[in-house]
């Protein structure tokens, strides 16, 4: 396309950007959830042999190739913000996070979560958050949600006030009433992903980590989820990192959006500025009398709209023209596509 | 002494017939937590009452559950009783034919074949979850257990409890005392607090073994071979050591120590005149392997990548 060149331009625009973000970010000491600095995880990965004399092989071989997952990432997050985490599959999301909750120890770089180093103080770090992972439920799979609830208020050692408040607060938010009663088992993903998010949140994290918290979910269950999430984000104050590939959360939830590629950061602002950059571009939808639809993207510096509609008018009869602002997804998809700098 | 401390630690658990079998565990998982982590003393302590108290909790939810699928439980209740009916008849079969084998004869045959049976219940009850480490460690599901402020150990263990080891505890009691009876042992305090802690004693070499092999998943992916062959070597638990060639006695002592799990811990009841320095020793040797073993386990979660999302 005739975009892809032009994107790469914005792109280092972008990476200035950036910069600037993070410098007058981190003069705030003390205000910030997450700090990342220059963080590298390398991934050694073993070629594999076959069968049981193949593993017992593995145990001794040193057939290692190494991957880089994430290469130099900076970032900073503040209290109570809600971040949007996009890139495309393998970009590297689920290693930072697994590097922010403490599972990962990162191969070099500064993490601090809360003021503590995660994977050093992994069962420290883990009572300040919180974890959904989109499809795997982390509640007891045979309890009544209810039960599930009382066990992790056992494990957190939350106090039977704070967590009546917060069942309150859920009440308040979202009709728990015919979920809480039901084992997680015959629960619908909807219902289990809205269960996953309430018990991550139910010991009042400082961090909640949602990890595609809205895949396969139909409209009304996400519209749901999501100002649940706004909800309780509003309350509680907590920060929430989420990383998606909808870009329909991000729209309602997120003002700032970090998008990282291959590793590395290539954008971490408001996610209007990254708007404002493909705002010249808009899509023109044209629908002729015949039944043909036409849909051109247009750079409004270089080309006149009016222009196009009337050159393709003396061809063929328009019968309806619409004029389509350039989504967030749209926008992302340019960045993915045009990542490769 | 250490071992009565041990078992007082034990029968704080109160959870089954085999309360002493949790306590250990719970002990060993707790100690090893303690020695590894100052990390927990900044933070709210979680000490052995912490995890006594959670596992109760959620022992007895899963077991409301386990019997709201009455069908099920039911059958799997009926299951259990002809396995171990079906193993005793294979016993009875074979050994009711020799007088002695090695100066062995029947009834401490079956002393053995008792006292392995209950020795191999807390491992059946307690750490079945191994069996489902390396779908899990597969499926990438294992990271869930890494989210939660308690042992990573002890939270994955704590899913699962499998009520088919009690069915094997009660035969194994019963003709545990039958053969006690048989053979005259007596019954004092003494002796019944030795029966006590060499059964613990021989119970932790089995959730060792178990422990080391499914932990072996972190780092192959053919580590069901493993737990099977080894699941399989408890078989030779039931027969005296003796009776091996010195080459398998000595892997069953020291490699794969198998020997422990009924000869060595049995032999401070039924040869109480001469027993060998290796059956003394046993609870030390066996704290000593279960720790080595939750190490090894837990430096495989250490070093384990949770690769793909």
């Amino acid at each position: 396309m005739v975009l892809n060149s032009t994107c790469n331009y914005n792109i280092l625009d972008i990476e200035k950007e950036n910069n600037r973000y993070f410098t007058s970010k981190g003069k705030n000491m003390g205000n910030e959830a997450i700090i990342m600095k220059n963080v590298c995880k390398d991934f050694k990965v073993l070629n594999r042999h076959e069968g049981l004399k193949g593993s017992i092989r593995d145990l001794f071989s040193r057939d290692y190739k190494t991957i880089s997952a994430v290469k130099d990432v900076t970032l900073t997050v503040g209290k109570g913000e809600m971040i949007g985490y996009l890139g495309p599959n393998g970009a590297g999301k689920s290693t930072t996070i697994k590097m922010m909750t403490g599972v990962l120890e990162p191969t070099s770089g500064e993490i601090l979560v809360n003021g503590v180093v995660p994977y050093q103080n992994r069962t420290k770090n883990c009572e300040n958050i919180g974890v959904v992972f989109g499809q795997r439920s982390q509640l007891w799979w045979s309890l009544p949600l209810i039960e599930s609830f009382k066990l992790l208020r056992d494990i957190y050692m939350v106090d039977e006030k704070d967590y009546q408040d917060m069942l309150d607060l859920y009440s308040s938010l979202v009709d728990i009433e015919p979920i809480l009663h039901k084992p997680v088992r015959q629960m619908s993903l909807g219902q289990r992903t809205l269960s996953d998010i309430l018990a991550a949140f139910l010991h009042n994290p400082d961090i909640v980590f949602l990890d595609e918290p809205t895949i396969g979910l139909d409209v009304s269950m996400k519209s749901k989820i999501r100002s649940l999430i706004a909800g309780l984000n509003e309350q509680k104050k907590t920060t929430v990192i989420l990383t998606t590939h909808d870009m329909g959360d991000v729209d309602a939830l997120c003002k700032r959006i970090i998008i990282i590629d291959k590793g590395m950061k290539i954008y971490d602002n408001d996610i209007e500025k990254l708007k404002s950059y493909f705002g010249a571009y808009r899509t023109l939808k044209l629908i002729f009398e015949d039944g043909s639809i036409e849909e051109t993207v247009i750079d409004e510096s270089k080309t006149d709209i009016m222009d196009v509609i009337k050159q393709n008018d003396r061809q063929k009869k328009i019968k309806d023209i619409q004029l389509i602002e350039i989504s967030t997804e749209q926008v992302i998809k340019k960045i993915y596509e045009g990542g490769d700098i | 002494m250490g071992d009565d401390r041990i078992l007082n630690a034990g029968s704080g658990g109160g959870v089954s017939g085999f309360s002493g079998g949790v306590g250990n565990g719970e002990k060993g998982i707790n100690g090893a937590n303690g020695g590894s982590a100052g990390t927990l003393a900044e933070g709210r302590r979680r000490g052995l009452g912490f995890y006594v108290r959670i596992y109760r909790k959620i022992l007895v939810q899963d077991l409301k559950s386990k019997m709201s699928y009455r069908a099920d439980f039911i059958i799997s209740t009926i299951g259990m009783i002809m396995t171990n009916l079906a193993g005793f008849l294979t016993f009875m079969i074979l050994f009711g034919r020799f007088p002695s084998i090695n100066g062995w004869d029947y009834h401490h045959m079956l002393f053995l074949y008792a006292f392995s049976l209950i020795a191999l219940t807390p491992v059946q009850c307690f750490f079945d979850n191994n069996w489902n480490l390396r779908f899990m460690v597969q499926s990438g599901d294992f990271i869930k257990y890494c989210f939660r402020p308690v042992n990573v150990f002890f939270y994955f263990m704590s899913e699962v409890f499998d009520v088919k080891g009690l069915g094997q505890l009660a035969f194994g009691v019963g003709t545990l005392i039958y053969a006690w009876n048989k053979i005259g042992l007596g019954v004092s305090v003494v002796i019944i607090l030795k029966l006590i802690v060499y059964l613990m004693t021989a119970s932790l070499f089995m959730i060792a073994i178990m422990n080391a092999a499914a932990a072996t998943c972190f780092w192959i992916q053919g580590s069901g071979y493993v737990m099977v062959i080894m699941f399989r070597f408890k078989d030779f638990a039931k027969y005296p050591a003796s009776i091996f060639s010195s080459v398998f006695k000595f892997v069953f002592t020291f490699i794969i120590p198998i020997a422990f799990i009924a000869y060595y811990p049995s032999l401070v009841l039924l040869q109480p005149d001469s027993v060998p320095l290796l059956s003394w020793l046993s609870p030390l040797i066996g704290l000593l392997f279960f720790w080595l073993s939750y190490k090894f386990w837990m430096l495989g979660v250490r070093k384990y990548d949770f690769t793909g999302s």
